[in-house]
């Protein structure tokens, strides 16, 4: 159990009368690229809110490299390690590309209000040692060149890809993606799942990948998850998913599944 | 983006105000006025650009803040002034002003902490009201006064201190908001959510807005009472926060040369428009009308691209 990292028990949430999420188990181990799918309504971004911290379960337990995270707010679970993209792209409007990125850098920092003000060496030495880090991880992204442009001047794949690299940016252990793919054409998608792989391969992390797109899922993940109506139907590799009859009814209807 | 060699600036500039500060004896009284009270109109305005500006908050309360400060500051000097030396009065008037700011900066903590919550509307509300508060506070205590206020306070407040505090605010302002902590001040404006997710705690950066900004508003007020020499509390009202805003607005919110600007121009052209001063707040209302027809981002705003100088 303490080898995993992130550990959901029976988690479930209602909202009034509504059970939108129910009884929920899931596991991430470390390194380990698992998807997370379903049909519209599922339950797939509850499910994604409740481990960012969003919402609070109603009953169950979120564990996180065997610490429960129960009452702490989203900046308290992305300093343990937590980081995430969003279903509609989130970036810092008014920033650069490089200070989208600077600004999830700080969370690790020492320096503070202090230094802002004092600039005295280290302060400076510890700024250029910032944005050096950040114009790498940039490089690794190819959007070097953009450093300098407003964030939301960049292309649409460029700006998801911007807010992978500022996730990243946080040091994550666990990075969440909600439906990195949603707007992509298929080119950008397929752009994405090798990304995705390099983003695992390169800062052997852990990805949850929630994803309505079972083919960017199916190429990418090695453990896949399926919600239905807020209950997990199905477990299992890529393979064993596709002709899991559960699954083919939940996303093709029940006659198709009995036929 | 970078601020480089700002300390070397800010030195400068404060050596410009003390040079200036020591010739003022042969400059025209009215003149000289005129220029303080553009400096600490400086600092009000930069210093509310940190908390409505960059931090994206709508206060309304920089009237109170204001308030506190000169009330702090102003009893200070009256009632210590006697007793210290010449010498030791520009040592006192420092201290008064610090008094000032950091009692406005504990406002700033009480009215924050619980209000912060809010957003838009609602705390702008809460901070208008919170200034009524502090004038009707200061109107019924007889320790200050009560309605006539106090008067016979020193007139210490020179071009020099004004200009080198407001000197002193431009820079605190930009050398945090341009540092790597202090991108999350903008982080806080554009999207709360996503700044939570990037680890950066929203709260914290809303409070730390409002007490340097409550601070500086404090310190402008001590310097605005030893420059009229008396004060009462219908000088701190509501449309003295409103001047403010109007200055943000106008400037450009989160741009600080641009409010500096509008700060300027703000004091500068009702003083040469005196005849005309009974149209003042019409001519406001037209101006913020215009303007955000016209030019919503500001009139000293190159593009919508926010956190430039």
């Amino acid at each position: 159990m303490s080898e995993k990292l992130l550990q959901l028990d029976a988690v479930t949430i209602r909202f009034g009368g509504l059970t939108a999420v129910s009884e929920v188990d899931l596991s991430i181990g470390h390194g380990e690229l698992v998807g997370l799918i379903g049909p519209n309504g599922a339950g797939k971004t509850t499910m994604f809110n409740l481990i960012t911290g969003v919402y609070q379960p109603t009953s169950g337990q979120v564990l996180f490299g065997g610490r429960g995270l129960l009452g702490l707010r989203p900046h308290h679970r992305t300093r343990m390690g937590m980081a995430r993209t969003f279903q509609n792209i989130r970036l810092f409007g008014s920033m650069s590309v490089l200070d989208n990125v600077r600004a999830a850098m700080q969370l690790h920092r020492r320096d503070g209000w202090r230094q802002a003000l004092w600039r005295g060496n280290q302060a400076r030495e510890s700024e250029r040692g910032v944005e050096s880090k950040a114009r790498e991880l940039l490089a690794i992204f190819g959007l070097e060149e953009r450093c300098q442009e407003n964030a939301l001047g960049l292309p649409y794949g460029e700006q998801r890809r911007l807010e992978i690299v500022r996730a990243l940016a946080t040091s994550p252990r666990l990075l969440l993606l909600d439906e990195p793919a949603a707007g992509m054409n298929p080119t950008e998608k397929v752009e994405l799942a090798r990304l995705i792989r390099l983003v695992q391969e390169r800062f052997k992390i852990s990805v949850l990948l929630v994803e309505h797109d079972m083919k960017v899922v199916m190429s990418v993940c090695e453990r896949i998850a399926v919600l239905d109506y807020g209950r997990k139907i199905a477990e299992g590799s890529p393979v064993e998913i596709r002709r899991n009859p559960n699954v083919i009814a939940a996303y093709l209807g029940q006659e198709v599944a009995d036929a | 983006m970078r601020l480089g060699g700002a300390r070397r600036w800010l030195v400068l500039a404060l050596l410009v105000a003390a040079a200036v500060s020591a010739g003022s004896g042969v400059m025209n009284r009215y003149y000289l006025g005129v220029a303080s009270e553009v400096g600490i109109n400086v600092i009000l305005a930069v210093s509310l650009n940190l908390i409505n500006g960059y931090t994206g908050q709508f206060s309304l309360g920089h009237g109170g803040f204001m308030a506190v400060g000169a009330y702090v500051a102003a009893k200070m000097t009256l009632v210590f002034g006697e007793q210290v030396g010449a010498a030791f009065q520009p040592l006192l008037f420092a201290g008064a002003l610090v008094a000032g700011g950091g009692a406005a900066a504990l406002a700033g903590l009480a009215v924050g902490v619980p209000s912060l919550r809010l957003r838009g509307d609602y705390l702008a509300v809460v901070t208008l009201c919170f200034g009524e508060i502090i004038r009707v506070v200061f109107q019924n205590s007889a320790f200050f006064g009560a309605a006539t206020g106090l008067s016979g306070i020193a007139p210490w407040t020179t071009f020099g201190w004004s200009w080198g505090v407001a000197a002193l605010t431009v820079y605190v302002v930009l050398a945090l908001v341009h540092s790597t902590y202090g991108r999350g001040f903008l982080a806080v404006n554009d999207d709360e959510i996503a700044a939570s997710a990037m680890g950066l705690n929203p709260l914290k950066y809303k409070v730390t807005a409002f007490l340097v900004g409550a601070f500086f508003a404090g310190v402008a007020g001590g310097l605005f009472a030893h420059m009229k020499r008396a004060i009462n509390p219908e000088g701190f009202n509501f449309m003295r926060s409103i001047d403010v805003v109007v200055m943000v607005i106008l400037g450009g919110m989160g741009n600080t040369a641009g409010v500096v600007a509008a700060a300027v121009l703000l004091t500068v052209l009702p003083e040469l428009l005196r005849g005309f001063s009974d149209c003042r707040m019409i001519a406001y209302s037209l101006l913020i009308i215009v303007l955000m027809l016209l030019r919503p981002q500001g009139l000293f705003r190159r593009s919508g691209k926010g956190g430039g100088l």
